[in-house]
């Protein structure tokens, strides 16, 4: 993130320097007021569906939703404690019911709870990303109403070819992960081994 | 269908939380609360991205990468004049729709070129911003192979979507 950021500013700001030089303070400052404009109507959002989450909870419903997810969230998070996965079956949800907004604060949650002490992302927290990034939503309301407001004579003709590649880019980004992780976890098993062993040692010794 | 599903489940948390006699008012405060904590630290990742994205549209340099990624989606099949969408899609869905409206206008709705724009918003996310805003959180400053594995899958997809589009 920290390289593309910087390549991102550093070309933007180099190549306004000649065309237009006041320009790209005013495009940041432009983003930066756009940005708070989006936390504003994102603290709505947050905030109501925060509260609703709550009531989620409270009632049991949550439990519910939780339970009929459950199969597949141990098959792709394996290991996933109690916690993360209320957090993570009402990610999926929300995300499924395309609520993009509501889902954010349930998957901020989700990788907090799994959090191990170690500063690179464990293979959970990379699948949640992947599951939330490759889009789990079916119906992407926000283009429909866009197509209509330009006076498309079929605004949802493009619906099932877009629901496959919502699916296919799930499925190819859920594949890659278990592969990638099986990859790095026999690197990393390799590495860890001496000292699994040094540690199980050290307790039959005590 | 979904128009009925979240009313219909919220209209169930309600009448439980009645039933069982439980001050649905003050959980919902409770809940609500954790809303600003949580956007006070989502705010400067926000601010940090859409000042960089706003950037990037702006000085010309996304319309020139677009131009030298073009042949390459020409190849897979996706319209060259599709590039700066997929480009900026990744960053910003703000800036993504102001992309995907002009698009619009110039190309039409019910064009290949509509279809197909429409399809690349429609089954993709704002994987960058995702990415950082879910970490923005937790102490995990590295995400190893996350952000690669989205971009990619998407990717795929799009070239899968956009194949069915044509036929």
């Amino acid at each position: 993130m920290n390289v593309i950021w910087l390549i991102i500013l550093f070309s933007g700001t180099t190549v306004m320097l000649f065309t237009n030089p006041d320009g790209a303070i005013k495009a940041m400052l432009t983003g930066a007021n756009n940005s708070v404009n989006l936390a504003l109507s994102l603290l709505s959002t947050y905030g109501f569906w925060l509260g609703f989450f709550a009531l989620l909870e409270q009632t049991g419903v949550s439990e519910w939703i939780n339970k009929l997810i459950r199969p597949l969230i141990r098959f792709l998070f394996p290991g996933i404690s109690r916690e993360s996965e209320k957090y993570v079956s009402l990610n999926m949800s929300a995300n499924l019911l395309g609520l993009g907004n509501a889902s954010t604060p349930m998957g901020i949650k989700a990788i907090n709870s799994m959090y191990e002490g170690k500063d690179y992302a464990n293979t959970n927290m990379i699948m949640l990303t992947v599951i939330s990034a490759t889009s789990l939503q079916i119906i992407p309301s926000t283009v429909i109403g866009m197509r209509i407001a330009h006076g498309s004579a079929f605004p949802t003709s493009f619906l099932f070819p877009s629901i496959v590649a919502t699916v296919t880019s799930t499925i190819v980004g859920v594949l890659l992960v278990k592969l990638l992780s099986r990859i790095t976890k026999k690197r990393e098993k390799k590495d860890a081994l001496p000292v699994a062993v040094k540690l199980s040692k050290g307790k039959n010794a005590v | 269908m979904t128009s009925y599903v979240i009313p219909l489940i919220f209209l169930t948390v309600l009448l439980i939380s009645a039933l069982k006699k439980r001050n649905a008012y003050s959980v919902f405060i409770e809940g609500t609360k954790s809303a600003i904590s949580l956007m006070c630290e989502v705010f400067p990742f926000l601010l940090a991205v859409m000042t960089a994205v706003e950037l990037f549209r702006a000085s010309g340099v996304s319309a020139t990468v677009s131009q030298f990624f073009a042949p390459v989606l020409n190849l897979v099949g996706i319209p060259k004049e599709l590039t700066e969408l997929i480009l900026i899609r990744p960053l910003s869905g703000a800036g993504a729709m102001a992309v995907l409206d002009n698009i619009f206008t110039l190309y039409g709705t019910d064009t290949y070129i509509g279809a197909c724009a429409s399809l690349i918003y429609g089954s993709s996310e704002t994987v960058f911003y995702v990415s950082s805003i879910y970490f923005s959180k937790s102490q995990v400053k590295n995400l190893r192979y996350a952000i690669p594995v989205a971009l990619v899958s998407t990717f795929v997809g799009c070239i899968v979507g956009c194949l069915l589009l044509r036929i």
